[in-house]
């Protein structure tokens, strides 16, 4: 077997929707092969290595690949730490942009708690993981701060994070070996729905999100499956929708490959959260 | 504090080989509690024995996923027959006219009663694919068998009589059924590891419970609850405080036992050896002490949970 046989290089984030990319990604997954997510659809690709020169490890470069084996906890802990750097880097740069100042207290209150909550997760998930950690990734600020220009988008873009963070934890629950991870995701989890739905709540409030009945977008049928076998389910993705979802925020220029993907386990059908329209 | 658990000999930690290195029986007859003998792991330098430890303290109530499965049932058509009568929607007339006055309240307050139907949909949904994935309703509940007073009697008169005519008290008594639904789904979560479908959708039902807690939250703070009761729908702090009922007036002390016992740990800040309470790296413009305890949700053991929703049913729960 050659090794374009092992590896699926995906460049774009809108090749995992592909059809041949797609029946690539799932034969190679059920082979054990390699998953590379490239970052070539980023701003920018520089390369400005801050770490102590390992290119593993919690003190890894920012800017070197990380490598996820997801056939174990720590490698789908490691996959939710990501996330949240993800997060905290988007938070920061709301809360300090020039459009923080100009929403309203309420929508301040949400967006200060919103960047403390995540940033412990963050750090938490930091010391967790001690040794077994990936470190740093490294981000793209112009991209970032593009997406703060105004109180609408922040809002937008942080409703977008946290609905993509619920249904991917959930994704990845089943997977999860130790009960006293799934404890902790499980701890991890509500949180996260609890910010989603404040966000779509202040959104629906706010007039900058279309709502099926008025009152109802905190849990709406867009997020909670609202009909058949699975109705009154939250959205749930795995984890290749919810790569190509943090590569289509061009957010993060560090290089994530998935090595092993975890072992086949039952679930229930995907349910994806939409993108939020502005 | 700095913690390096490796999940391989996490994953190969047997709670009994733990059992051997940290002598639980030993530990009990001292009087000692879980955390002491996840201190004593801890001081012997191993972080996934502690974690054991801790996981064979947790999973002292081991539920088959039958089990679960039964018990959340008995949990949602809990909840939604709460909201059928608020809604006036109940199969018993009784229900509905006791919630007369308070509906009356919620319809002057815009987005309220919509929101209240959404959460009631989502609840009814719950109870039908719970029936559908092997749940079995053990107490044959209907209409009737609740009393939300908390009286567990047909005539009511209980202490939280206030639910059915005062607007912020029903969402107070909402919220601590929701985020009640939530600990209790998230205690249950190890159960439910040998069957991942039905894993899945506990989880996925779990996170639907949290947005209902949030809006709920949200809809009390616009109303007059106190700022613990964040718009961004967290619980922050522990017991009555978490709960955020001091804009309640002349609440009976029953209540405000369930309240504290429906908070009861809230306020953990140490999960997996990890206190976020001390984490170092935090920027100093963030408010760690109140972030810490609005980072996590606590789970609770069935027996809690119990304790907390017996005062509603009218037959008894077994334990």
């Amino acid at each position: 077997m050659n090794n374009e046989k092992d590896t699926v290089v995906i460049s774009r984030a809108d090749q995992l929707w592909d059809f041949a990319t797609r029946r690539q990604f799932l034969r190679v997954a059920g082979l054990g092969g390699a998953i590379v997510l490239l970052p070539s659809m980023f701003a920018c690709s520089e390369d400005n290595p801050t770490g102590n020169g390992s290119n593993t490890g919690p003190n890894r470069n920012a800017s070197d690949p990380v490598t996820l084996d997801l056939r174990t906890d720590i490698g789908i802990f490691n996959f939710l730490f990501l996330f949240e750097q993800t997060e905290v880097a988007y938070y920061n740069t709301a809360v300090a942009s020039a459009a923080f100042a100009g929403m309203t207290a309420e929508q301040r209150e949400i967006m200060t708690d919103l960047r403390g909550v995540e940033t412990v997760h963050r750090e938490f998930l930091r010391a967790l993981l001690g040794s077994n950690g990936v470190g740093n990734a490294s981000f793209n600020q112009t991209a970032l701060s593009a997406a703060a220009a105004t109180g609408a988008a922040i809002l937008r873009t942080a409703e977008m994070l946290e609905d993509t963070g619920v249904a991917t934890q959930i994704g990845f629950g089943k997977y999860i070996q130790s009960p006293d991870y799934l404890a902790i995701a499980g701890k991890i989890n509500s949180m996260e729905a609890r910010h989603a739905a404040a966000l779509r709540d202040v959104r629906e409030a706010a007039g900058l999100a279309a709502v099926g009945t008025a009152g109802t977008r905190f849990a709406g049928d867009d997020i909670v499956v609202p009909s058949g076998t699975y109705a009154g389910l939250n959205a749930k993705i795995e984890y290749p929708d919810a790569l190509a979802r943090v590569s289509a925020t061009t957010f993060v220029k560090t290089r994530i490959e998935v090595s092993s993907p975890p072992a086949t386990k039952a679930g229930t059908p995907d349910f994806g959260p939409p993108n939020p329209t502005p | 504090m700095t913690t390096t658990p490796n999940a391989t000999i996490l994953s190969a930690v047997e709670p009994d080989i733990t059992q051997r290195i940290v002598s639980r029986r030993d530990a009990i007859l001292k009087g000692a509690s879980a955390a002491a003998m996840t201190r004593a792991a801890l001081a012997i330098g191993s972080v996934p024995v502690a974690l054991a430890a801790l996981s064979r303290e947790a999973g002292a109530q081991t539920m088959s996923v039958t089990d679960v499965l039964n018990f959340a049932l008995m949990l949602e058509i809990f909840e939604n027959e709460f909201y059928k009568a608020v809604l006036g929607t109940s199969a018993s007339a009784a229900q509905n006219a006791a919630f007369a006055p308070v509906r009356a309240a919620a319809a002057g307050v815009a987005g309220a009663v919509p929101a209240l139907q959404q959460i009631q949909k989502h609840e009814q949904q719950h109870v039908a694919f719970l029936l559908a994935n092997g749940a079995t309703n053990l107490l044959g509940l209907t209409a009737t068998s609740f009393d939300f007073t908390g009286n567990r009697s047909a005539a009511g008169g209980g202490p939280f009589a206030a639910a059915t005519t005062s607007l912020p008290f029903l969402l107070a008594v909402a919220q601590g059924a929701e985020d009640t639904g939530v600990r209790a789904y998230k205690g249950q979560a190890g159960n439910l590891m040998s069957n991942t479908v039905v894993l899945e959708a506990a989880l996925r039902i779990h996170a639907v419970e949290a947005r209902h807690a949030s809006k709920i939250r949200r809809m009390r703070r616009a109303t007059g609850a106190p700022t613990q009761v964040r718009y961004a729908g967290y619980v922050q702090g522990d017991g009555l405080l978490a709960a955020g009922v001091s804009n309640l007036t002349n609440v009976p002390a029953a209540v405000t036992a369930a309240f504290t016992a429906m908070y009861a740990g809230e306020g953990n800040t140490t999960h997996g050896g990890v206190n976020v309470a001390t984490l170092s790296n935090i920027p100093n413009d963030i408010d760690l002490a109140s972030a810490a305890t609005m980072a996590f949700d606590e789970p609770l053991t069935k027996t809690q949970v119990v304790a907390i929703v017996q005062p509603f049913f009218i037959p008894s729960i077994p334990a």
